[in-house]
């Protein structure tokens, strides 16, 4: 009933049958409506139908309309087809990637590498010369703030307080009410911890600047080489303070001729020995004697490089290059050499040890009594004064003096490090006949450790010169060593470098170092298969009022292996105390000889060199000198010089006397000894009062020389 | 709704058996996903702008539950009473409209609403459907009776809108008016070589406003060269698409609303792109090209010339406003504000086009022998 189907309704395309409608005829649908009347009763408008013109026209135009209705609908379908192409395209035919959550992340990357680029690029790193880190940069972060930006400055320090314990909340809250300012330190190097908690905190006005903070992940090794920086990152002192420039300019890590477990075996037993002798202080030194590179240097009491703020002047003194030391009978092998360099004395010729030598206001004496003439050999193994200063007294001041100077003893080291001190040497003017005697066998001269090294490995190396340094050199331990001879019995190649002594002497003295090890005062410092050569020097220090009884300075001064040299091992400790364990000695062929033979002991195979057993009897052989050589026939037997000493005089036998029973071993701090006259300052580098006035006409050379 | 008998012959039984149920479904359905996308986006949004995050909600529940009601309400209506409340609606609207440029508030630079307590009332909204039925009926009419130069008066009547629209200025709603009123004439016969002229001269008032208004400049722009300005926008509409992929993010999981101003309204379709994917996109605008294309086929039966013309006027209007959403959320075309009917956030817009579809359904019910009374 919905839709009559006699509806006249018509499409475009009927074909409606267009009889020419009567003009008079009602509108079309007219006939059926008739409002009220029942449905049945209508008249089947089928034959009421009468097709007018105006209603031919607006079927016609009614056709249209439907026509444009399709046309509607068909744009409309286009459009939204257009609109569902497009969705797809952005949703699954191209998508777009969201980038913003990269965007962030890029964001947060950049601004640090800009940063980065613009604040000084980090401080370059130290290593040892096997590229462990013995200092290094860490980021951090300081903490400040901008007080014109800060909402509650007594809230702002709370919270932080919170975080930082050590924080002083009042001060910082009354810091950071100072509206005048803009920036404001509140705290340096802050950890990555602190920095987030910080950070989550959401103060406003509350930022970051991004540090650095320099670290010593080994601690005490080698704290007085790397020294150490300030606050604000510049060395103070060692390797950071010498190549400050070069850490802060060139990234690329610094490479130390330190070797961190030699360091560590020679920290270790002068430590050991520092307690075991009750010593106020110890210096160790390993250098390679073919190179000068410094693999160790070792100076005690040392400090937390970390702590280098904290640290106390005697802790940061570096012993090694520092401390200005006589030398002592360590400085026999300088007499020793000199002379036979120069051709002025030979191994076979005899030296005047029976009686003390006055000269001017001072006696020279020998404490260990052979009373006798000495071999040169002897004069080293039994480390005669006496022979020394006859020796030293034959090759003249002249030649002293050159010799000395050409060992570099006279200037500074020239290691790279700003704590090198000057040596404390008379001037020319002042060179007296008596200094020419003393210095003979190491006193009246001030030098330091590093300075003996550095001689003594010059002799032994073959007479090549050579400048210490603490920058690694070669690869390996050992430079130039190409060719290594497969004879163990040969001499090494001398390092390239200038010649300052003859081959031969340097093999002269090689043996000597050894005869002292074998056969003299150095007996503790053997190891079996190492060949070590040394010489002990034992010698007093000098106080306000002179020479101080009892508190003396003992070193070993060795090479090893003896047949081919490859490392000179420096022993010293400063006022060590006898105990039951040296019968009461506290001389350096007790105290500081053992502990250099624990460190070649211990160090030797760290460095590729494994003791030669093997070959024990060729090599003994080698090294072999008498104590006492023959002369060769032809040889003058009186040394050149025997009859140019008019002026040393014999002392008084009576002085000699004066001691007739005492044990051979005994030596100098035992010795009762005359308070010595006026000296050169030979005290360690420190500066001390000027000596006391003379109290006695008489010196006796108050070293004791073993 | 199985209960209404075919027998009952009271208004709602009558109107249930003659309403177009198809087309009433699909506006139901519209309304569904309103609340789904309201409940999606509009949180996002009230957080960011400082509001309790359920205020969007609560509002849209009211007025999507009114819109419903104005559906049903207006289409128990018969076309003469649709015709006298269009005629009302027309020239209320055409008032307030002249009151906004009195008494409007501005809003980002136009002068488009009245600040009515709980909502803003944008009376352009009304006048669209409105001034469609109106023009239908003007139309109809001068074709029924002579002498009466209806279509001389619905040009005048539009011409009195468009300048007030453009005073506003609102050149999208202009455009939409426009759009609807030559279909409308169209639709009633308007000879080709007239069409040509129109569509020129639209050609030549779209180039104008492009000169004219700063805006609409910046606007055409971006979208010709979206390297040269800022798309942000509709850049991060895209992505959200693009995001969304096929089948979406999952419900919530959506972060274009975080980042769009108007992620409940103009927006929303990106958001439902990105929660829902393309498969519920390409739904609803199903849904909408359903509507409008059902509505102009059912036209094609339609006997009436006020009828067709109105009901043309008024989907067209409809779809239009859908299209020109959809298609610039997706840069098919330059960004225009236009909401998407019931799914946008909006009292106004959603009562506005509830408006119209009430209209559209009182005006397609089915009538013995297609009378017209």
């Amino acid at each position: 009933m919905r839709e009559p189907p006699d509806d006249p309704r018509t499409g475009p395309d009927d074909g409606e049958p267009t009889p020419p409608p009567p003009s008079d005829m009602p509108p079309p649908r007219a006939p059926a409506f008739r409002r009220g009347a029942a449905r049945d009763d209508a008249v089947p408008r089928i034959e009421t139908v009468r097709l007018t013109a105006p209603d031919l026209k607006r079927r016609a135009a009614m056709a249209k309309t439907r026509r444009r209705l399709g046309f509607t609908a068909i744009g409309f379908g286009v459009l939204f087809v257009a609109v569902m192409l497009k969705l797809a395209d952005a949703t699954i035919i191209q998508p777009l990637q969201p980038h913003r959550p990269e965007r962030p992340i890029a964001q947060l990357l950049d601004p640090p590498k800009t940063a980065g680029s613009v604040s000084p690029a980090r401080r370059a790193t130290i290593t040892d010369r096997n590229g462990e880190i013995l200092a290094i940069s860490l980021p951090t972060a300081a903490l400040y703030a901008n007080p014109r930006e800060l909402i509650d400055p007594a809230d702002a320090a709370h919270k932080l307080k919170s975080v930082l314990p050590k924080l002083d909340e009042e001060e910082a809250a009354k810091r950071l009410a100072e509206s005048g300012k803009q920036f404001v330190y509140l705290a340096r190097q802050l950890s990555p911890r602190e920095q987030l908690m910080i950070n989550a905190l959401g103060i406003p006005g509350i930022y970051f600047e991004p540090t650095e903070r320099r670290r010593y992940p080994m601690g005490r090794a080698a704290a007085q080489v790397l020294g150490g920086v300030d606050v604000d990152g510049h060395g103070v002192a060692g390797v950071e303070r010498f190549f400050d420039q070069r850490l802060h300019d060139d990234p690329t890590p610094l490479r130390l001729s330190i070797d961190v477990r030699v360091q560590a075996v020679v920290r270790d037993e002068l430590s050991q020995a520092m307690d075991e002798f009750r010593a106020i202080g110890a210096c160790g030194i390993v250098m390679d004697v073919r190179t000068g590179e410094v693999l160790a240097m070792v100076s005690l009491p040392d400090y937390d490089a970390n702590m280098v703020g904290s640290a106390s002047p005697d802790e940061r003194f570096n012993r090694a290059v520092t401390g200005m030391y006589e030398p002592g009978s360590t400085f026999k092998l300088q007499t020793a050499a000199m002379a036979l360099d120069g051709g002025i004395a030979h191994i076979w010729d005899e030296f005047d040890a029976s009686r003390p030598i006055r000269i001017g206001r001072f006696t020279i004496t020998d404490f260990e009594g052979k009373h006798r003439w000495l071999y040169l050999p002897e004069v080293l193994a039994y480390s005669s004064n006496l022979g020394a200063a006859h020796i030293a007294q034959a090759v003249g001041a002249e030649r002293q003096r050159a010799w000395l100077r050409g060992m570099g003893m006279f200037n500074r080291i020239g290691i790279e490090l700003p704590e090198v001190g000057l040596p404390i040497v008379q001037p020319a003017s002042n060179w007296k006949e008596v200094t020419t005697l003393t210095v003979g066998f190491g006193h009246g001269i001030a030098v330091s450790p590093l300075h003996v090294v550095r001689g003594t490995a010059v002799l032994a190396n073959g007479g090549i010169m050579l400048q210490p340094t603490i920058l690694a050199k070669s690869l390996q331990g050992g430079g130039h060593l190409d060719a290594m001879p497969a004879n163990p019995t040969q001499p090494l190649p001398p390092p390239p470098g200038e010649r300052i002594l003859q081959q031969s002497t340097s093999d002269t003295i090689r043996k000597l170092m050894r005869l002292v090890v074998t056969d003299g005062y150095g007996k503790t410092a053997e190891i079996p298969g190492y060949y070590v050569g040394g010489k002990t020097g034992t010698a007093e220090k000098v106080g306000a009022h002179g020479y101080r009884k009892h508190t003396n300075v003992a070193a070993f001064m060795s090479v090893f292996p003896m047949n081919q040299p490859r490392y000179a091992v420096y022993m010293m400790l400063d006022e060590p105390h006898a105990n039951a364990s040296t019968h009461g000695y506290a001389t350096a062929g007790w105290v500081a000889a053992p502990a250099a033979g624990r460190v070649i002991a211990r160090i030797g195979p760290m460095l590729g060199l494994l003791p030669d057993i093997a070959d024990a009897d060729a090599i003994k052989q080698a090294l072999y000198i008498p104590l006492q050589p023959g002369r060769p026939p032809g040889a003058p037997r009186t040394p050149p010089v025997a009859a140019a000493t008019p002026e040393a005089r014999p002392a008084a036998t009576g002085q000699r006397a004066q001691r007739p029973g005492q044990p051979i071993p005994a030596n100098g701090p035992m010795t009762p000894v005359l308070r010595p006259a006026p000296r050169d300052q030979r005290h360690q580098a420190q500066a001390e009062p000027p000596a006391a006035p003379p109290t006695a006409a008489v010196l006796v050379p108050a070293l004791a020389t073993r | 709704m199985a209960t209404l008998s075919r027998a009952d012959n009271s208004l709602l039984g009558r109107w249930w058996w003659t309403v177009d149920r198809w087309t009433l479904g699909a506006v139901g359905v519209l309304i569904g996903f309103g609340y789904i996308m309201m409940l999606a986006a509009s949180p996002a949004v009230a957080e960011r702008i400082g509001q309790s995050r359920d205020i969007f909600i609560l509002k849209q529940v009211f007025f999507l539950a009114l819109a419903g009601g104005v559906v049903v309400g207006v289409s128990l209506l018969s076309p003469s009473g649709i015709r006298r409340l269009a005629l009302a609606g027309c020239l209320i609207a055409l008032a307030m409209t002249m009151l906004t440029l009195v008494h409007g508030v501005e809003i980002k630079g136009a002068r488009r609403w009245i600040a009515l307590p709980g909502l803003s009332l944008q009376p352009s909204e009304f006048l669209k459907p409105c001034f469609a039925v109106t023009a239908a009926w003007l139309i109809s009419e001068g074709r029924r009776t002579p002498r009466l130069p209806g279509t001389l008066i619905a040009v005048v009547v539009y011409v009195l809108i468009a300048l007030l629209l453009k005073s506003q200025p609102d050149i999208g709603m202009l455009a939409v008016v426009t759009a609807v009123f030559f279909v409308q004439l169209y639709l009633a016969g308007m000879n080709l070589f007239l069409v040509a002229v129109a569509l020129a001269g639209g050609g030549a008032a779209a180039f104008a406003a492009y000169v004219l208004f700063p805006h609409v400049h910046s606007r055409v722009e971006r979208f010709l060269h979206p390297a040269s300005g800022d798309t942000y926008q509709v850049t991060t509409a895209l992505e959200a698409f693009g995001n969304g992929g096929l089948l979406g993010r999952g419900p919530g999981e959506g972060r274009v609303k975080d980042v769009l101003p108007d992620a409940h309204a103009d927006f929303v379709f990106a958001v439902a792109g990105e929660e829902f994917g393309m498969l519920v996109c390409v739904m609803i605008l199903g849904v909408f090209a359903f509507v409008v294309v059902r509505g102009l086929m059912r036209l094609l039966e339609e006997q009436d010339l006020f009828v067709v013309l109105a009901c043309g006027g008024l989907i067209t209007g409809f779809g239009l406003q859908a299209f020109v959403n959809m298609a610039s959320t997706l840069q098919l075309i330059p960004t225009k504000g236009m909401t998407l009917p019931f799914i946008s956030y909006g009292g106004s817009s959603a009562l506005a086009v509830a408006l119209g579809i009430g209209m559209l359904l009182a005006l397609t019910r089915r009538r013995h022998h297609g009378d017209v009374p």
